[in-house]
């Protein structure tokens, strides 16, 4: 059996007093597109956080292919060393809900840069690299431009485009249609439906409903920082089985 | 006496002035790095010794500090300083004092980087020392200029406070002629000559500023 990409076994978090995962586990294999969502609070953002390295478990084990970031030993996740955690970095992308691209830097150089300063490809091959991306992502011809010069929708795609080209096994969406009006959202969510007919591994976290019903194999449902319920997207959609979820996705129906 | 001598004398004075406000520039610009870094410094001892100084050296005048460097050596240790200490106390005294203003616009300027940039870099991979000098001291850099200008316009004219020290700088200069001719004009060179100085650092700043105008955030 292939490893997974991405295991999570027990993953603990508290922020003062307020556990915000509790025991959760979460596993994707290659190719698996999994939409997360849930109620606002209900420990998606932590999850893809801590997957990502920004916050550090409480407990749990959390591993990348063969490679262990952290291990529970004594009720305490404990991290691998400095060079473990640079290579876990390259395993995986993370595309935020709010762009956070580089301000002073081309979108060309937002791309590019990253493969130069981190991975140590040679400036002329890394700016090839980034061309094809970001003509992938639609938009050839703004490779010269700053990001305070294009929309939202663009920059998220730049952010995009920033993430594949450190060639990720595994890319990670905090809401990345949040920060954006329907017409971009459509756009956004166009490239990352390509993305998944690549079969392009992705743990994507949104409100979308209906996108993630369409892109993803596989839904997880979130409330107060466990998995409540998931299974394929369709099925969860549309025949929830626990009570909380059918009230999140009715309420929800309801607000559209 | 003649203008043209006249002329000279201000002359050299606007050599020591100018000197004055290269070496304090040359020596607080780096130093309030290090005053910005220890102030936001994890290690809480040295972030309250940072906050102390800032404090000091802000609060209380520029013109008690230099006094206090000049004569301190002798009054505190009876220690007899050569001749060149007047110019070093001098230095010594403006490059902290301005250290401290520097590094809490530095400060300013690093804490209003939004979070996300710095996460951003740390999901790249860049390192810490990457991020700041690729990501972060960029954009700092354009945040703090209007900042960091009217700082080195004051600087120009606090040039002016080595008098206290009898450093023949160009306001020394200017009072002394000012006394022997009784007159008013040496006063009025100077200021012009001040305000040339200061006129030629905004073009200065203009000009960058207009050059980090390619973007904004």
């Amino acid at each position: 059996m292939t490893q997974p990409v991405v295991s999570l076994e027990h993953a603990r978090k508290s922020f003062g007093g307020n556990e915000v995962l509790k025991d959760l586990s979460l596993t994707v294999n290659r190719g698996d597109v999994l939409a997360v969502i849930g109620p606002s609070g209900g420990g998606k953002s932590t999850l893809l956080r801590c997957l990502t390295l920004l916050e550090t478990l409480d407990d749990g084990d959390l591993s990348y292919g063969g490679l262990r970031v952290a291990e529970s030993m004594e009720g305490r996740a404990r991290y691998g060393d400095k060079a473990t955690i640079a290579q876990a970095k390259t395993r995986f992308g993370l595309v935020f809900q709010s762009f956070n691209l580089f301000p002073h830097y081309t979108t060309l150089k937002n791309v590019a840069d990253p493969l130069v300063a981190v991975q140590k490809i040679p400036k002329a091959a890394a700016e090839e690299r980034a061309r094809e991306l970001l003509a992938k992502m639609g938009l050839a011809g703004k490779e010269a431009m700053v990001p305070c010069e294009l929309s939202g929708g663009q920059q998220q795609r730049v952010a995009i485009a920033r993430a594949l080209a450190m060639n990720p096994d595994v890319l990670f969406f905090d809401e990345p249609t949040s920060a954006l009006d329907p017409e971009l959202t459509r756009e956004v969510l166009r490239v990352i439906r390509e993305l998944a007919e690549e079969r392009m591994t992705m743990v994507i976290v949104t409100h979308e409903m209906a996108f993630a019903r369409d892109v993803a194999d596989r839904i997880i449902f979130m409330d107060g920082g466990r998995v409540v319920e998931q299974g394929a997207a369709a099925e969860l959609i549309n025949n929830p089985q626990e009570e909380r979820t059918r009230t999140f996705l009715a309420n929800y129906q309801q607000g559209e | 006496m003649e203008f043209a001598t006249m002329m000279g004398i201000l002359g050299d004075g606007f050599v020591l002035t100018a000197e004055i406000f290269v070496v304090t520039l040359v020596g607080s610009l780096p130093l309030g790095v290090l005053v910005a870094l220890a102030r936001m410094s994890r290690f809480k001892p040295l972030a309250l010794v940072a906050r102390l100084y800032i404090s000091i050296l802000r609060g209380t005048p520029l013109m008690l500090q230099l006094m206090a460097i000049m004569y301190g050596p002798y009054y505190l240790l009876g220690l007899q300083m050569g001749t060149d200490w007047k110019f070093y106390s001098c230095a010594i005294g403006f490059i902290l004092n301005y250290a401290a203003y520097f590094g809490e616009i530095y400060r300013s300027g690093i804490q209003s980087i939004p979070r996300g940039q710095y996460e951003a870099a740390n999901v790249l991979g860049y390192t810490r020392a990457q991020t700041f000098m690729k990501i972060v001291l960029p954009q700092v850099i354009k945040r703090i200029l209007p900042a960091m200008g009217n700082e080195i316009i004051t600087l120009v004219k606090d040039t002016s406070l080595a008098f206290v020290l009898g450093i023949m700088e160009m306001f020394t200069a200017a009072k002394a002629l000012a006394a022997r001719e009784v007159s008013m004009v040496p006063y009025a060179i100077a200021a012009l000559i001040y305000w040339v100085f200061c006129l030629i650092i905004e073009m200065v700043l203009n000009r960058v500023e207009k050059r980090l105008a390619y973007y904004h955030d």
